[in-house]
């Protein structure tokens, strides 16, 4: 009997301990969850702090004796004896049952009055203070985290705001739930996305379902998304909307509740991402490679290909260009990497050497070469390709110039050929000198030196040097004619005789050719052979046939040719050569950088009766009419009429009404489109703008604050002509028309 | 001596001789007894004297005064306290008074000759002074804004232009021209000088009764702010008829440039003898092949190729000279090479050659092409500027004006995609040349800076005759018409609150007429140096009194009762004594 009292009072004690230990882990878990305001955080602090807290304080070492002991000290009833109430009365003396059963008497009506030592009101005022100290961190936090993110994007949670004001009695509807699921495109590999947050940033693509739970009567819940609205539909009193993310926008949402009040959400992003392009870069590689046709014709490159989601696919497009002018064909290649490409690597580094034999290039051909890599993206890839590069097998044999059917004048006749062929001809020449008298060596040498000459001579015509070098021709001639036996006349002749006619031969040639010996007559007949076809070019300097680059060139080929006629004339050959073989060279440089490919454009009129043409007869032409209408509309038209009426609101003449709703409505669309490119400058003022939808912003204080937005954001007005009005005094009218009397 | 009233209370005469008389005549009964010695005809005499001098307290009489009424010192704001000083130290105890807006002066009672000290006296209240001699002798200098010069009201798309003037700038501090958001469009710092001009431009971007704000503003702290009100209406689009015997770029590019901004635009292109092209566009309809007085009548602008204008027959130039002359119509020449060339009176345009065909507009690194000439300076022609470049010119010909251009082939600029600066040239150009549309009344504040209960004179002209005005709260306010000028009115009206006020007529087709009533802090500073202006004008600068009002004056003036009590003192004061005196 007795024993039992004291084990409630040490039960009543350990639970007392308990209880202090509750106290500390929920002011601990109260003020987490303060904090956070996340129950989960909560009740893991609570149950951590708790069992930490019940660990420190033991209330199990709470014994027996500690109890007896504690009596003892408190209750002098108990007369130190307490303890004997423990004992088992069999065990006792005499004298100990007397004084127990003594003892169990008196403690009786007091025992259970005695409180057990205890920290209950320390606890709570630990408890209080925990929680306090949450709910002065959270502040902190929430006003730190207000500084830091200005926007009000950063609500985490959708918000709803009742469009007009509400009659106290109204029960308003509550948001309990909200869900956002974003599923990114398979080909992403990115695992479907579950937010409360609003504010969505995805990849193109991404499918996005909102569900929305309410508390409360709802009637229909819409989606504001950039001017058009989606209905929710209600499927075990969840609402859900999924929409297909296709570009950026803002968006909020609207619900109506039984009684048919508006309520308004702010204002949410939605940001796509779109899924990038490949990059694809080559290396180790220059532009422009040349091959000599026996050399390894082989390129070697590296193409290092990344993408953000994930590369398909990536391939060589190699073109060869074969032959030239009119002739060229084309052909194009898909040359694919011997190594498989592995799909759905985020990077790739590629290594293909290309055979330009296995492309079946002959010298003279030209390829043109990119890779092309493609990303995962569905329905379509994006396809990104590299840089273009060219190889050439350089080409030393055909000089071959075909008239291009595109220009109407040959700019590059066949003076080029004449180099070759003097070429030939000085081979030819030293390799026949066994064989021919000295007299025909040297007359040959010197002929092939006057050819040389002339061809120069041509050349320099392009240049538009033709003054200079005529005269100094017609010196070279004319010693040519005194050197050689006979007479003027019979130089002539001679000069005629050896002429290589056919070098020069002027058959597709629109260029008018000059004789030879007209050099001779002097300065009457300086007319430029070029001249119907070309600008003048008279001056040197402003010569425009060629660009600057070329036109050194030419002057080079031009001196060299002075060096390969100076030998020839010196009748050796042999050190002529060299210089002709460079002139050639530079020639042919010159001829195929001026390579120039324009297309043939054809017209082909309608045909005409004889008999009308030109008769002059207009009877049958009539009066052309055309009627047309432009719906001209100042730039952003709602955004400013929004201005003004918002002055007006602001001057308090007026108050708002529901067209003020549907203009600031129509003003946000215009807006909205022009966000998509910069979200963050336009959010503030289209979130303001939809804050004024709900009644209890509709304040002086915000409508200046929306206007001063809108007006920080808006374009200027596009210059266009008006009409001013004017009032005409007539006295301003007299005095106009006297001055136009005396004028 | 005067014929008129003696006494001030020239009523109670009667009454008062009357008691006067039944108290002597009681006296005299009482001391009836004494009738034999010496004492009584004394105390006769004494009793009346002190019944008059107790008539005369009650009848108060006046004495026609030939005095002046001395001098007077009225301070209005800004005075110099040291200017004051020195005044009092010359004129002792000469009466002041300070100068309340609208309240009348009590002061000029009693004074004729005044000093005014400080900025003076506000417009409406110097009639108060009208008939004294005032020396002005101003005050302390103004500083801050003295003149805020704007166009008040302006169509849409035209700049906005503030020309300000400031006496004392302080270096560092910034002049900001806001919008009426308060987004700053234009500002301009200040420079340590006595006296700074500066021009604010700002384009405003909406149409409406907007009040915009400059401000002082020093290291991010805003130190005055004074309104702008100003009005931006929506212009009208245009009707324009082009007429070009072939098709150039140029028309093709302008008309398109036209049409697309909204304008009612039909161009006509020859195609051949008597053929034509005509393209309506935006609701033009009905062809014109020779132009007359009535197809002319609806145009606001004819664009003419040189062709085109020299080619008009004597019918049909005299058709476009009557609708230019009567109707106001803007007629605006295509130039070609030939135009410049024509001999006198061919064209209204005289040039000299210049021999430069190019010309440089502002940032634009492209140089415009222009024919090599210039307009020739008279008096009647009239630059259009393009960023300070005259790029055309037009002549008013009575109501309307011809105008052309020296620019050539502008479309280029469309080509090289800077449109903005292709439509701001031509926005210039067609505006300053097409037709102003008719208003039918013309509203006009005098009052410069109206403010809350004080007059504000508005001026109307209008050939529509008398009309109503009526105040914003259904008063209706009279007019008084002008004698020399019966199409001119004026009128007056007492505002009451700041801001925007209206006044609107009897007839619902006129535009109510707004003006923005200012707060007294506001613009306060221009207040003070228009009141300046306004006195010094109205006084001279001088430190003397205006000659023409003589300094004295002869009235009525009341004999100080002090007098009779005296008299009243000896009297009774004799005739208790004497008893007690007596043996």
């Amino acid at each position: 009997m007795g024993a039992g009292d004291i084990k409630q009072f040490q039960r009543r004690w350990q639970q007392s301990i308990y209880v202090e230990a509750i106290l500390y882990a929920v002011g601990f878990a109260g003020g987490i969850y303060v904090l956070t305001h996340n129950v989960i955080f909560g009740i893991i602090a609570l149950v951590v702090s708790g069992a930490i807290t019940i660990f420190i304080l033991r209330p199990w070492q709470v014994s027996q004796e500690k109890a007896v002991a504690y009596i003892d000290a408190h209750l002098p009833q108990a007369g130190y004896s307490s303890g004997l109430l423990l004992s088992p009365t069999h065990e006792l003396s005499n004298l100990s049952k007397l004084q127990q059963y003594r003892i169990a008497q008196q403690l009786q009506p007091v025992l259970p009055k005695l409180t057990p030592p205890h920290r209950l009101f320390r606890g709570a005022l630990v408890m209080f203070g925990l929680i306090v100290l949450g709910l002065a961190g959270s502040f902190v936090l929430t006003k730190l985290g207000s500084r830091s993110g200005e926007s009000p994007s950063n609500k985490e949670q959708i918000t709803f705001a009742p469009k007009d004001s509400l009659p106290t009695t109204t029960k308003v509807p509550e948001l309990t739930g909200t869900k956002i699921s974003i599923q990114y495109p398979v080909y992403t590999g990115k695992a479907t996305q579950y937010t409360t947050n609003p504010n969505i940033k995805a990849v193109q693509g991404s499918r996005v379902v909102w569900n929305l739970e309410f508390e409360g009567d709802v009637r229909t819940v819409q989606m504001d998304l950039m001017g058009s609205t989606f209905d929710f539909t209600k499927t075990e009193g969840k609402y859900r909307l999924s929409q297909n993310l296709e570009a950026s926008g803002f968006y909020s949402f609207t619900f109506k509740d039984n009684s048919g009040n508006d309520y308004v959400s702010d204002l949410y992003s939605l940001e796509m991402v779109t899924d990038e392009p490949p990059m694809v870069q080559i290396e180790g590689l220059d532009n422009y490679s040349y091959f000599e046709f026996d050399e390894d014709k082989s390129l070697r490159f590296n193409a290092n290909i990344s993408d953000d989601f994930g590369i398909t696919d990536a391939y060589i497009i190699a073109t060869v260009s074969k032959g030239s002018g009119e002739s060229v064909k084309f052909r194009e290649e898909k040359v694919r990497f011997d190594s498989a490409i592995p799909k759905g690597r985020k990077s790739l580094q590629l290594q293909q050497p290309l055979d330009l034999d296995a492309l079946q290039m002959d010298p003279g051909d030209e390829l043109y070469f990119y890779v092309e890599a493609l990303d995962q993206k569905t329905p379509s890839p994006n396809v990104a390709r590299s840089e273009t590069y060219f190889a050439v097998i350089r080409d030393t044999i055909t000089d071959e110039f075909a008239v291009e059917g595109g220009l109407g004048v040959d700019l590059m006749p066949d003076y080029f050929r004449s180099q070759r062929q003097l070429i030939i001809d000085t081979e030819k020449l030293i390799a026949d000198r066994p064989n021919i008298s000295e007299k025909d060596f040297k007359f040959r040498s010197n002929e092939l030196g006057f050819d040389q000459k002339q061809l120069r001579l041509k050349y320099g015509q392009f240049m538009g040097d033709e003054t200079e070098m005529q005269a100094a021709a017609g010196a070279v001639s004319h010693e040519e004619g005194e050197a050689e036996p006979g007479s003027e006349e019979g130089g002539e002749d001679v000069l005629d005789e050896y002429s290589h006619k056919h070098d020069s031969d002027n058959e597709h040639n629109l260029v008018e050719e000059h004789d030879h010996g007209n050099e001779d007559q002097g300065q009457e007949e300086e007319e430029d052979p070029l001249h119907d076809y070309l600008h003048n070019h008279s001056d040197p300097e402003e010569s425009t046939l060629f660009e600057k680059s070329l036109k050194a060139k030419l002057r080079d080929a031009l001196n060299i040719m002075w060096d390969a006629e100076l030998y020839l004339r010196l009748y050796e050959p042999k050190k002529s050569l060299p210089y002709q073989y460079e002139a050639l060279e530079i020639i042919q440089e010159i001829k195929n950088s001026a390579r120039i490919y324009v297309h043939r454009i054809g017209f082909d009129p309608p045909p005409i009766k004889e008999e009308n043409r030109l008769s002059g007869d207009i009877e049958n032409i009539e009066n052309f009419d055309k009627q047309e209408a432009y719906t001209y509309q100042i730039s952003f038209a709602s955004t400013r009429a929004a201005i003004s009426r918002l002055e007006e609101l602001i001057q308090g003449e007026t108050s708002f009404s529901d067209s003020d709703s549907a203009l600031f409505m129509d003003a946000g669309n215009e807006l909205a489109q022009k966000a998509i490119s910069e979200p963050l400058k336009y959010l503030d003022v289209l979130q303001g703008l939809r804050d004024l939808e709900k009644a209890v912003n509709r304040t002086t204080d915000n409508y200046i604050m929306v206007q001063k937005n809108l007006l920080s954001v808006l374009p200027e007005v596009a210059d266009n002509p008006k009409q001013k009005a004017k009032y005409q005094d007539e006295i301003n009218l007299l005095y106009l028309k006297e001055l136009g009397l005396y004028e | 001596m005067s014929d008129g009233e003696v006494f001030v209370n020239q009523g109670l005469f009667w009454p008062v001789l009357l008691i006067g008389l039944l108290l002597w005549g009681v006296y005299i009964w009482k001391e009836w007894p004494q009738r034999t010695e010496l004492r009584f005809w004394i105390k006769l005499i004494i009793a009346f004297l002190a019944i008059t001098s107790l008539a005369m307290i009650v009848l108060k009489p006046g004495v026609w005064e030939k005095s002046s009424n001395g001098k007077g010192i009225i301070l209005t704001e800004g005075y110099r306290p040291a200017q004051l000083d020195s005044l009092r130290a010359i004129y002792k105890r000469i009466p002041q008074e300070e100068y309340v807006t609208g309240r009348n002066l009590t002061l000029l009672d009693e004074a004729d000759s005044l000093f005014l000290l400080g900025h003076g006296l506000a417009s409406f209240d110097l009639w108060q002074v009208a008939e004294k001699s005032v020396a002005y002798l101003g005050g302390k200098d103004v500083e801050g804004w003295t003149q805020l010069s704007k166009n008040d009201e302006l169509v849409l798309g035209e700049p906005f232009e503030l020309k300000a003037k400031y006496i004392n700038p302080q270096a560092g501090h910034w002049a900001v021209l806001t919008d009426n958001g308060g987004n700053p469009l234009d500002s301009v710092p200040f420079e340590e000088q006595a006296e700074q001009n500066i021009i604010l431009r700002a384009n405003p971007k909406t149409s409406g009764q907007l009040v915009f704000h400059i401000l002082e503003k020093s290291e991010g702290e805003i130190l005055s702010d004074e309104p702008l009100p100003i009005h931006v209406v929506e212009g009208n689009s245009l009707k324009i008829l082009m007429v070009n015997t072939f098709p150039t770029f140029e028309t093709k590019y302008l008309k398109n440039f036209l049409a697309e901004r909204g304008h009612e635009v039909l161009a006509r292109t020859q195609l051949t003898k008597g053929k034509y092209k005509f393209e309506y566009f935006n609701g033009a309809s009905n062809p014109i092949y020779g132009l007359s007085t009535d197809n002319l009548q609806d145009y606001d602008l004819l664009i003419i190729d040189t062709d085109s204008y020299l080619g008009l027959g004597s019918a049909s130039k005299l058709a476009m000279e009557e609708a230019i002359g009567s109707n106001g119509m803007g007629v605006f020449i295509q130039p070609s090479e030939s135009f410049f060339t024509q001999g006198k009176g061919r064209t209204p345009f005289n040039f000299n050659r210049d021999f430069s065909t190019e010309i440089t507009l502002g940032k634009s690194k492209q140089p415009l092409q222009k024919y090599p000439y210039t307009f020739q300076e008279d008096l009647r022609t009239q630059e259009v500027l393009v960023d300070s470049v005259a790029l055309a010119a037009y002549i008013p010909i009575q109501y309307g004006k011809t105008g052309t251009t020296l620019l050539q082939n502008t479309y280029q600029l469309v080509l090289d995609g800077d449109e903005a600066l292709y439509a701001r040239i031509w926005t210039q150009v067609l505006n300053s040349i097409a037709k102003e549309k008719d208003k039918e009344v013309e509203w006009e504040g005098i009052t410069a800076i109206p403010r809350p209960n004080q007059p504000f004179e508005f001026e109307l002209r209008t050939m529509l005759g008398d009309m109503d005005i009526i105040s914003a709260d259904g008063a209706n306010i009279p007019l008084i018409q002008n004698s020399v000028m019966p199409t001119k009115w004026t009128g007056k009206q007492y505002p009451r609150k700041t801001g925007w006020n209206q006044l609107r007529t009897s007839q619902d087709s006129i535009a109510p007429f707004s003006y923005f009533v200012f707060d007294d802090d506001q613009l306060e500073s221009i207040s003070e140096s228009k009141t300046l202006e306004t006195n010094q004008r109205e006084f001279g600068s001088e430190n003397t009194f205006t000659p023409s009002v003589s300094e004295t004056k002869n009235g009525w003036e009341p004999i100080s009762p002090l007098w009779f009590y005296f008299l009243l003192l000896f009297g009774f004061g004799w005739l208790w004594l004497e008893p007690k005196l007596a043996p």
